[in-house]
């Protein structure tokens, strides 16, 4: 059975990443696999599965707070589901066939690149001012509290936006993560979606990506309800805390932020996945 | 997509006004689920470090769990059953794509289940 101090350390972990998770528009898992794997020595699988968990319960109570404000694009979301739940599945499957230290080491990869992305497009921001323009199908508009105004945007670049949620799904799976931190950048800087709404999205969307994973992964035997128990818990006090204080941080802030994590991030990951 | 042209000319006007349906059937479900694994897994937790029937500390975490898992395929349903009743037959079709993507998850997780 579970000792009780490990628990309250993975529900203190569950809470750190929550809180930074709904901060930064992840679903927290980035931080949750690294901390779990690397710093309390569980296998990636374990550590990956109970991420998921934390991935999907973060996704449900955020969208659900945010359902009704117009900030999901659920029309864009719904589209990029069929693409973020096949690579998914995808990932779920290979990720039962592949050995640790490569998950190890595409985790360090991706966390880099990702973290080069958003520090190279710090000061973009892709929004159509005029509110009377037509979004399309696709396109949203929202009420920024920030700036006061009513943000419309159209979708640039579909297919870039379709091939990003697969590789978010399968990356996903794989890794135990929501994916969050290759869509949001790549929706944000090529396909034309303000970064709020891209981040509002996109945690909508992992919901569904990281329960076609943890699925497998339960199937499996590697997911522990007793600890995931712990770290759902913690994540949901964490995202409640970082709901409240993410709507007045600025979001350049939060690009730096995200980015130098990421890279102490990769550097741990790629340090263990080659050893 | 472009096919319905009357409703495509009141989208701009439906999208900056009151929150439609979808968003609220959708935002209802996933705080149920939420609500519901949450309790199962605080009280599960709590029993298996504390209490001493280890055997309904179990249920009730895998309970959780799954109600967890089950939580966004209820999402997906959801918007199933609204897309369709509002005869939006592209995203009811996608949608469908994205529920039939979730079941195929489940069969690989039979397949990979070792106690079967």
């Amino acid at each position: 059975m579970t000792s009780a101090p490990l628990a309250l350390i993975i529900f203190a972990a569950g809470a750190v990443a929550g809180s930074l998770g709904a901060l930064l528009g992840l679903g927290g898992g980035v931080f949750l696999v690294p901390f779990l794997n690397l710093g309390l020595g569980f296998p990636f699988g374990v550590a990956a599965a109970i991420s998921l968990t934390t991935v999907i319960a973060t996704s449900s109570s955020v969208s659900a707070a945010r359902a009704g404000k117009q900030l999901i694009n659920m029309k864009l979301g719904m589209l990029l589901e069929v693409a973020t739940a096949g690579g998914s599945l995808l990932g779920g499957v290979t990720a039962q066939l592949v050995a640790q230290s490569t998950l190890q080491r595409l985790f360090g990869v991706l966390s880099a690149l990702v973290a080069v992305i958003m520090l190279s497009r710090l000061r973009r921001r892709n929004v159509i001012l005029d509110p009377t323009v037509d979004p399309g199908v696709l396109g949203g508009r929202y009420h920024e509290a920030e700036s006061g105004g009513v943000v419309t945007y159209r979708v640039k670049r579909l297919p870039v936006a379709i091939g990003a949620s697969f590789l978010a799904g399968s990356v996903s799976s794989l890794l135990g993560i929501g994916g969050g931190f290759i869509k949001v950048p790549v929706l944000n800087a090529w396909c034309g979606i303000p970064l709020r709404a891209a981040a509002a999205t996109s945690a909508f969307m992992i919901g569904v990506t990281a329960t076609a994973g943890a699925v497998i992964y339960y199937g499996h035997g590697q997911l522990v309800p007793a600890l995931a128990a712990a770290a759902i818990l913690g994540v949901q006090l964490g995202s409640w805390g970082g709901m409240r204080f993410g709507a007045a941080a600025s979001v350049k802030w939060l690009k730096v932020l995200m980015a130098v994590v990421l890279f102490v991030i990769s550097v741990m990951m790629l340090a263990r996945g080659i050893r | 997509m472009s096919g319905t042209l009357d409703r495509g000319a009141a989208l701009p006007g439906a999208q900056g006004g009151d929150p439609q349906p979808l968003e609220v059937v959708v935002g209802l479900v996933l705080r149920a689920g939420v609500t519901l694994s949450s309790a199962c897994l605080a009280v599960g937790v709590v029993l298996s470090m504390f209490g001493a029937s280890a055997a309904a500390a179990d249920i009730l975490l895998h309970v959780g769990v799954i109600v967890l898992l089950a939580t966004p395929v209820a999402r997906v349903v959801a918007s199933i059953v609204q897309y369709v009743g509002g005869r939006d037959w592209p995203f009811a079709a996608l949608t469908a794509i994205v529920l039939l993507e979730l079941m195929a998850s489940v069969v690989a997780a039979l397949v990979f289940n070792k106690r079967l």
